[in-house]
């Protein structure tokens, strides 16, 4: 700002990298659910998609994390975010649920890998082995549901972490906003969690293509985009035109609604109909609309006040 | 008794000379281009003859409800034994949630330290030792006042007792202990 004039430039606290790593953490937190709910309710099925959720779920937490360290003006001193807390302030809680969440997913994804070595191992090994592969990995196979479900909780924190962080900050009238003016009910931690569940299923769904009948999880990514477009409308309505307009505006119709959810949505119903297999379109513009959604976000809530 | 320092600030009577905005770059040692004060000019306003344009002194608002200290997830941000809101440069680890919830702009990150930086009523190099802040000591226009609200006969609470303060943005509910008195000025 100019010191005399007081001519203001447009300046954010939090940037792009903030915004990435909030998408990136809501992947983590989708994938990871597809992957260990797929676990728990219908394992012989669909190994491939636990496979390729509970990698993406690792490596995208870890990258999210990382650039959050690094957009930290201090980053060397990240460590005093587990030192200090405060119980008021819900960066601080987040940090142990995502460090919570970060362990369980490095676990589970070593004990998926280690299942499918195994796997791997029976197919082309002799009978002896066979055996001794097998106990030994069945022991730790053991552990492997307690941790699905332990990490289910902590995915769905994670995901709604990530809205709780935004709409925390009472004094932004964006980032607040009540779900449905009910004072007490923040809007965004719902939206970051659908959301979150939408994009981690496609970019699973990515890492898993080609494997199979994979129709029951478009028809879930498909009730969750409606869900979404559902409450970027209602959304829409409970705030002012301001915070969709100048740049912004680009980036959210075209970006969050046409890109994002309307394209994908039309698409599959398309597919479904004429049964084609369009998986990489669909979900690569449910992840990208996803980002869209988080920068549209984090921008908008800092650029209007 | 616990002190509720509050700064008053005449607008009437500033003059846009920037003395408050020099004098806490020298207290302080604020890196270049970064300020903890700045008193910018609220727009020209008006057509002749009725043209009017003043000063407002900007800082930290020393919020009693202050977004910033709730915020903090390492409680860097912090009140004071004397209700000053102050940042502890050791535990702050740079985040910028504060300055996401700061309505009134007040923070930034130090470019040397990488901290959140504000003022701080210059507590520690003025105040506790009995002195004023750099801007109101240095104040050419006498726009600035500083003092102990809880203290009935401090200059402070005399002025306004008998002059309306207004705080910013009262509708956050962030309670300023920063005062401005816009009589004399067309808001
Ligand atoms: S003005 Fe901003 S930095 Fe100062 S106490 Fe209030 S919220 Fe905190
Ligand atoms: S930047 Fe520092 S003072 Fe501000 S919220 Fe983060 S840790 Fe606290």
């Amino acid at each position: 700002m100019d010191v005399i004039w007081g001519v203001s430039v447009d300046e954010v606290a939090w940037g792009g990298a903030i915004a990435f790593y909030l998408f990136l953490a809501g992947i983590a937190g989708g994938a990871f659910l597809t992957a260990s709910m797929t676990d728990l309710f219908s394992k012989k099925q669909y190994p491939k998609v636990i496979q390729s959720g509970a990698y993406i779920a690792i490596v995208s937490i870890i990258v999210g994390l990382g650039l959050l360290v690094v957009d930290l003006g201090r980053p060397f001193s990240f460590w005093k975010l587990l030192l200090h807390v405060n119980m008021g302030s819900v960066m601080s809680i987040g940090v142990f649920i995502v460090s919570g969440f970060t362990g369980l997913s490095v676990v589970y994804g070593v004990l998926v890998w280690l299942n499918a070595a195994a796997q791997k191992q029976i197919r082309i090994t002799s009978a002896n082995t066979e055996v001794a592969a097998t106990s030994v990995g069945q022991g730790l196979q053991a552990f492997r549901k307690p941790v699905a479900g332990l990490g289910i909780l902590f995915s769905i924190g994670t995901a709604t972490y990530t809205g709780f962080l935004l709409s925390a900050v009472t004094t932004n009238n964006f980032w607040h906003t009540p779900f449905m003016g009910i004072e007490g009910i923040p809007f965004l931690p719902i939206l970051f969690l659908v959301s979150a569940i939408s994009t981690g299923l496609a970019a699973t769904l990515i890492g898993a293509l080609n494997c199979g009948d994979l129709t029951t999880y478009k028809k879930i990514d498909m009730v969750l985009i409606i869900l979404e477009i559902v409450l970027i409308f209602i959304l829409y309505l409970s705030v002012k035109p301001v915070f969709f307009s100048g740049s912004m505006a680009v980036l959210f119709w075209l970006g969050v609604v046409i890109l994002g959810l309307m394209s994908p949505l039309l698409l599959s119903i398309y597919s479904l109909a004429k049964h084609k297999n369009v998986i990489l379109p669909v979900c690569g513009m449910v992840v990208i609309g996803g980002f869209c959604l988080r920068y549209f976000v984090v921008y908008t809530g800092q650029l209007f006040k | 008794m616990a002190k509720k320092y509050s700064m008053i600030i005449n607008l009437a009577k500033c003059i846009g000379c920037q003395a408050c905005t020099v004098a806490c770059k020298f207290q302080n040692k604020v890196p270049e281009g970064q300020f903890r004060t700045k008193t910018p000019a609220n727009g020209l306003k008006g057509t002749y003859p009725n043209v009017s344009q003043y000063f407002i002194k900007e800082a930290c608002q020393m919020c009693q409800k202050a977004p910033c200290v709730s915020v903090c997830p390492t409680k860097a941000s912090y009140y004071n034994e004397d209700g000053v809101v102050l940042i502890d440069v050791d535990k702050c680890v740079g985040c910028k949630y504060c300055m996401t919830a700061c309505p009134y702009d007040a923070r930034f990150l130090n470019k040397e330290t990488g901290a959140a930086d504000k003022c701080t009523f210059c507590y520690e190099l003025k105040v506790s030792k009995g002195e004023k802040p750099a801007c109101v000591s240095t104040c050419v226009g006498g726009a600035l006042m500083f003092g102990d609200l809880n203290d009935p006969l401090s200059e402070a609470s005399q002025f306004l007792a008998k002059h309306k303060g207004e705080v910013r943005k009262p509708e956050l509910g962030t309670h300023p202990n920063v005062n401005y008195i816009y009589e004399g000025v067309v808001k």
